[in-house]
């Protein structure tokens, strides 16, 4: 067959530009499947655990997901007798006996009264709690599985001494979690050494869903809005869910109680007649 | 001009140099694809070795006469049981991909309301803990019979096959909704200023009116005999008297205690058998009713027109018959716990239904679960419904690996329920 030079020459070009093209082609889906697209950590570390009230939560809206309007129940519990009070309209309402229960918005800030605390009954104590992430606890079970916001006896007491107490709640990684069984009454704490950001820590440990700060005194120039931080809404929920018990089961005849061994009503029963 | 030279009309389009380069670069993206099962859910690690299959071969784990060939599976596990590797439900017409959990799922798995598109559920991970299951490096029995890539919250057991093989079944996934929270806290005191002013310089003009020198003593000896030494010398032995007292012990039965629980009121756990009814529950699991569902087409629909019938002759072409291997070993393993919530401090129960669904025996049956590390194992709580022979031992998560070993090979169609108690930390 006869061909030009022309038609070589331009065969040969085509030849190089499809053969060029192609490696280009798979060079570059080489260099797709090599990088994976970054992802962005779910950590808090460009925050600072001292950020003002707000800005952690707020910041943690701004990142997505079924945050905005959901009312996330947090368990705040305090010492036996210490009362709470949460902020309604620039004012706070009926004092509680601790614990006490509430659904809070994420990013918003909710300024409580505690008041009746023991061996300083005369004062009180105006804490702050910001929630910055929820949990996603299955239907039913939001009430039972609240997030616990501890005010214990100790930090009320270093508040009142003038110190600002910082406590970063978290929620534990179960693989990684501590061993030790939970005998405690209360939640399981680290302290931060000095110069530690807490919220850092926090996040190693787990994931920060709350920040309770505590040792704010009554302000000079009193109770104004920005005090209450805008008096967020919050869902009142009971602290302890009522129960409909069962009526007591129909009275035995007296002769079958004294043949039951110990029975609290039997006369035989020696328990009954200790002091 | 003729250029008969240079003409080459059936020459290809690349050079042979870039074809190599081709073929060596989809030879290298095709084997960076892990292929199911090499390191060793089923035999991979066993096989290899050697030394389980010179046990099996002498006969001493399970005898000839124990093999009846009846296998007591229902259609679809028999269909699963010829993967290479366990599948999932909605995996049964073909094998599981690499990475695909394994396991049957069950129903009653707790699950949040929202997840992020493209996430499997439960979501998030660190609400849940997980137990059951082999996730992660895949477990498998070396040729020592040490069992390898058991890492914590895996459940498995392995068992040997007439053919000499140490298969490895892990079960399904049992997930407790179970958060646990902690807090870190700093506590900060108030900035003050403070200033100390040093002294710059003190001028004493008063001199001393007398010296006085103090002349210590160079030389001291000790003229009195010591009156007396007091040391105490400890007890170097100890003498007790028991009493005449009476010592009585209560030995509880080994045996299986208890009926079913509530929460095992599963035709699966009390019989080994699945049952329709079963399946609103199974559909709360992701894409477990997929395997439920019939085979059956839709026969007649009736939508305000006559039915037509359809007659058709169909010659069979050709005939294939499948022969299928002698012998197809499978146990299968269902795990479920008595409640999917639970908060520190609560006690689970958690209940193994073990299955021999395949045709032949499994000799040295052993479950193994390796607790998470918020899980405690309460002693001496295990039972199980056949005779075995129960064990603990420390995993790294700071928890027990409950360790359960049948004494006696498992038949064809014969199973059992082993359960143990643990409390959540």
């Amino acid at each position: 067959m006869v061909r030009s030079i022309r038609f070589l020459a331009m065969q040969a070009h085509c030849r190089r530009f499809f053969v060029g093209k192609t490696a280009v082609l798979a060079v570059w889906l080489l260099s797709l499947a090599a990088t994976l697209p970054a992802q962005q950590p779910n950590v808090h570390y460009l925050h600072h655990g001292v950020m003002p009230p707000g800005a952690i939560g707020g910041q943690r809206l701004q990142r997505g997901g079924p945050l905005p309007g959901f009312y996330q129940p947090v368990e705040i519990k305090a010492p036996t007798g210490v009362l709470i009070s949460l902020a309604v309209d620039n004012q706070f309402d009926q004092a509680m006996p601790a614990p006490r229960k509430a659904g809070m918005l994420i990013g918003a800030v909710y300024r409580l009264r505690v008041t009746n605390i023991r061996l300083a009954e005369g004062l009180e104590v105006f804490p702050t709690i910001e929630i910055i992430d929820r949990i996603y606890a299955p239907a039913g079970q939001q009430l039972r599985f609240a997030i616990p916001v501890e005010l214990t006896e100790e930090d009320l007491k270093l508040a009142i001494q003038g110190k600002f107490v910082t406590r970063v709640i978290y929620l534990e990684d179960p693989r990684h979690a501590l061993p030790a069984p939970d005998n405690s009454p209360g939640q399981n704490w680290f302290e931060a050494a000095p110069g530690q950001d807490p919220l850092a820590v926090a996040d190693g440990l787990g994931r920060p869903v709350a920040i309770l700060r505590m040792g704010a005194r009554l302000p000079d120039q009193g109770l104004d809005a920005f005090f209450f931080f805008g008096s967020p809404p919050f869902v009142a929920f009971p602290a302890t869910p009522k129960v409909n018990l069962l009526p007591p089961p129909p009275a035995m005849p007296r002769g079958e109680r004294q043949g039951m061994v110990g029975s609290p009503t039997s006369s035989q029963n020696p328990v009954e007649r200790r002091p | 001009m003729k250029h008969s030279v240079y003409h080459q009309p059936n020459a290809p389009l690349w050079p042979g140099p870039w074809r190599m380069a081709l073929v060596v670069l989809c030879a290298l993206i095709l084997c960076s694809c892990r292929s199911p099962g090499k390191l060793g859910a089923t035999a991979g690690l066993s096989s290899s070795a050697g030394s389980t299959v010179g046990q099996a071969s002498r006969g001493d784990t399970l005898p000839r006469e124990a093999y009846t060939g009846v296998p007591a599976a229902g259609e679809g596990w028999d269909r699963l049981s010829t993967c290479p590797t366990p599948g999932r439900w909605d995996r049964l017409s073909t094998c599981p991909t690499p990475g695909m959990e394994r396991g049957v799922p069950l129903p009653y798995q707790p699950q949040g309301p929202w997840a992020p598109p493209g996430l499997s559920r439960p979501w998030p991970a660190d609400e849940y803990i997980r137990d059951g299951g082999d996730v992660g490096v895949p477990a498998g029995v070396s040729g020592r019979g040490e069992l390898g890539g058991l890492e914590m919250e895996d459940t498995v057991a392995h068992y040997d096959t007439l053919d000499g093989r140490t298969l490895v079944e892990p079960s399904n996934k049992v997930y407790l909704y179970a958060p646990r929270f902690g807090a870190v806290r700093q506590v900060v005191g108030l900035v003050a200023h403070e200033e100390r002013q040093h002294i710059g310089g003190v001028h004493l003009p008063e001199h001393l009116e007398s010296p006085t020198t103090l002349q210590l003593v160079a030389d001291a000896e000790q003229n009195v005999q010591a009156a007396g030494e007091a040391t105490a010398r400890p007890a170097v032995a100890l003498r007790t008297r028991t009493g005449d007292g009476v010592i009585s012990s209560v030995i509880h039965p080994r045996a299986f205690q208890d009926a079913f629980k509530p929460f095992e009121n599963l035709s699966v756990v009390r019989m080994g058998v699945f049952e329709g009814a079963e399946m609103p529950f199974l559909a709360r699991s992701s894409e477990a009713a997929i395997a439920w569902s019939h085979i059956q087409a839709v026969q007649v629909i009736l939508d305000h027109t006559g039915a037509m019938a359809e007659v058709k002759y169909d010659k069979v072409l050709s005939l294939y018959t499948v022969s299928s291997p002698p012998g197809k070993p499978k146990l299968r393993l269902v795990k479920v716990a008595s409640t999917p919530f639970a908060q520190p401090g609560d006690e689970v129960f958690f209940t193994l239904r073990f299955d021999n669904i395949g045709n032949q025996p499994l000799g040295n049956v052993t479950i193994i679960d390796s607790l998470n590390t918020r899980l405690e194992y309460v002693a001496d709580s295990a039972q199980c419904s056949v005779e075995a022979k129960f064990s603990t031992q420390p995993n790294e998560g700071d928890s027990v690996m409950v360790r359960c070993e049948l004494a006696r090979p498992l038949e064809p169609g014969q199973g059992g329920i082993l359960r143990f108690r643990c409390r959540v930390r």
